[in-house]
């Protein structure tokens, strides 16, 4: 049996005893190494989505199958972010008390790797995003742009299989998208990674490999 | 080279952020286990001399009525015990504690002149004092604060005694105290023909009997020869006169509130902290933290403001002791001594505090859903 990557099948998500209903019935499945561009207005249930395929919530009814074993039950949701899953949040979400290279070390103290290797690997993550010089800076001491890098960085630190973007250039002005969507196209061809980014616009969802739409809690396909 | 995030970097860094409140919540702390520190440590230490000093006068066995709390029992039951074969001698005696000056209180030990335990003092100046006379001697500590030599006059309840010596003892219960004769006490105390107790010297055990087995067989011939009295060794005395009893009592009912207290303003400093890091909380989950080391990176925040506060608090107590020790007030009944069981378990409180207090906000913060917890606001 070939099973895909990741699939979710009849994913319902409802909240305040199903009155809301922000997933109605989504069949999705993702290949490894594939780059998916999911699009669609407020609150039609993109991030749900991308938070129920990244182990971050669990649906209503339906399941996340990862490499065909569902999450919550036969694979930990825990380890499965821990190990297989890498997020980028649009508010970049660092801890501000930490420096930029603590912060990507933070992601690895749930995993048991020594403290060397640790600090060794958030470096080499910092310089690949072009931060060499900014690893001592604090969250508020970096531009969104670089804030952004630092939050790849972490995301790529557990040396993850798949790497969830919940509209990872909104903050961000236009050359910074430009830049960061040129990041994350790199780091998806030249690890051969799986990439899922949730976005408004255009320009990213047309750059996919393939471009799912939602509206009200459906697939447009 | 870069710095290097360990989990207790990393829980540093979170208490650090809000500095005023870590301070005040390590202040808190601080001030629980320095008192626990001190009274406890006070009580133990004044429980120790109790047993230094009998020990030191040789007393193998006080003699109390069956009730101990305000033990008073008959002067003429001395006679008795004294024919008693294993009984060397028996020590009619009286103690209190009295203020001499509006500043100095001092404990009043009530002696015959003739008592085997005056022999365990050493008389640094003037001479013992005579029965049926007004006269004292003073530990050496005492007479120092009350700046008074043999040859002086000090009044003690309405009655003018004569300081005949000066003496050294071997335990604060004696340097900082008076010793008069019994019958004197008796009058002041209005407790003529009574007396707290009897100390009692048994005879070297026969060939061949264990020790305790002999203290406790003269115990047992004691109380069957006395009806109505308790014979108890010196060092359960030691631990159960009614003054050890009572700074025992104090010590840990006083501690233990101001216990609670660090405990409650430690859980309400994580409680908040946990409160205002609800997104971080979820942060840390959606890098695949699992329920158990966000309890262990509060617990061990809990736990840090637990250690630190227990070492600061454990050289407060000690620092009071030390203070306490000096002053004339409370020389007397005050040893600087803190064992090092004491200080352990003084430090392990302080951590278990820490554990306690964080239990709450730990077991809320591994809870949370990520996915709420990220749209906290």
């Amino acid at each position: 049996m070939n099973n895909s990557l990741l699939e979710g099948r009849g994913l319902v998500k409802s909240y305040d005893d199903e009155r809301i209903q922000a997933l109605r019935g989504v069949d999705v499945k993702i290949e490894a190494a594939e780059y998916i561009a999911i699009s669609g207005p407020s609150g039609s249930g993109k991030s749900t989505l991308l938070h129920l395929l990244g182990g971050l919530d669990e649906p209503t009814h339906g399941e996340v199958l990862f490499k065909g074993s569902p999450l919550g039950s036969a694979v930990d949701l825990d380890g499965y972010r821990s190990r297989h899953v890498g997020f980028i949040f649009q508010a970049f979400y660092l801890l501000p008390t930490l420096r930029a290279v603590e912060n990507v070390q933070v992601a690895m103290l749930a995993a048991n790797l020594v403290a060397n290797h640790r600090a060794e690997r958030a470096v080499a993550l910092l310089e690949e995003m072009g931060l060499k010089d900014r690893m001592r800076h604090y969250p508020n001491q970096l531009s969104a742009g670089e804030r952004q890098r630092v939050a790849i960085a972490r995301a790529l630190a557990n040396d993850p299989k798949i790497l969830l973007a919940d509209e990872p250039t909104g903050n961000l002005d236009t050359a910074n998208s430009a830049h960061i969507l040129e990041i994350l196209r790199g780091i998806q061809e030249k690890r051969g990674m799986t990439l899922v980014i949730v976005t408004h616009e255009n320009a990213i969802a047309t750059s996919a490999s393939r471009h799912i739409r939602i509206r009200d809690g459906r697939i447009e396909e | 080279m870069a710095s290097q995030l360990s989990f207790t970097g990393f829980a540093w860094k979170n208490l650090w952020r809000r500095r005023l409140r870590t301070l005040l919540t390590l202040g808190g702390i601080t001030m629980a286990i320095g008192a626990f520190v001190a009274l406890v440590g006070f009580s133990r230490a004044f429980e120790h001399e109790w047993l230094r000093m009998y020990q030191s006068a040789g007393t193998d066995i006080a003699v109390v009525e069956t009730s101990f709390l305000n033990t008073s029992l008959d002067e003429s039951l001395g006679a008795k015990l004294n024919t008693l074969p294993d009984v060397a001698q028996a020590a009619p005696m009286i103690f209190n504690l009295m203020d001499l000056t509006p500043d100095v209180n001092a404990l009043v030990y009530g002696w015959r002149a003739d008592s085997y335990e005056l022999d365990s003092l050493t008389l640094l100046s003037g001479r013992r004092f005579r029965d049926g006379q007004p006269e004292v001697m003073l530990g050496e500590f005492l007479a120092d604060s009350l700046h008074k030599k043999p040859g002086d006059s000090l009044p003690i309840q309405g009655t003018t005694f004569t300081v005949t010596g000066v003496y050294h003892g071997g335990t604060a219960l004696e340097a900082g105290a008076v010793i008069m004769p019994l019958d004197q006490l008796q009058i002041i105390s209005s407790m003529e023909g009574k007396v707290t107790a009897f100390h009692v010297r048994l005879r070297p055990a026969p060939p061949g009997e264990l020790q305790d087995e002999y203290v406790k067989s003269a115990e047992a011939e004691i109380e069957a020869a006395l009806p109505g009295v308790r014979a108890v060794p010196a060092a359960q005395r030691a631990a159960n006169n009614q003054l050890v009893e009572l700074a025992h009592s104090v010590a840990w009912g006083t501690s233990s509130i101001a216990l609670l207290m660090g405990i409650l303003g430690t859980a309400n400093t994580m409680a908040m902290s946990v409160f205002e890091r609800t997104r971080e909380i979820g942060i840390l989950r959606a890098l695949g933290w699992k329920g158990r080391h966000v309890i262990l990176l509060i617990l061990t925040e809990a736990t840090a403001l637990g250690l630190v506060g227990g070492l600061l608090g454990i050289s407060m107590g000690w620092g009071v002791l030390r203070l306490l020790s000096t002053l004339p007030q409370t020389a007397s009944i005050v040893s600087a001594s803190v064992s090092p069981i004491h200080l352990l378990q003084s430090l392990l409180i302080a951590v278990a505090s820490g554990l306690v207090a964080g239990a709450y906000p730990a077991w809320r913060g591994a809870h949370l859903s990520p996915v709420e917890a990220l749209r906290y606001e």
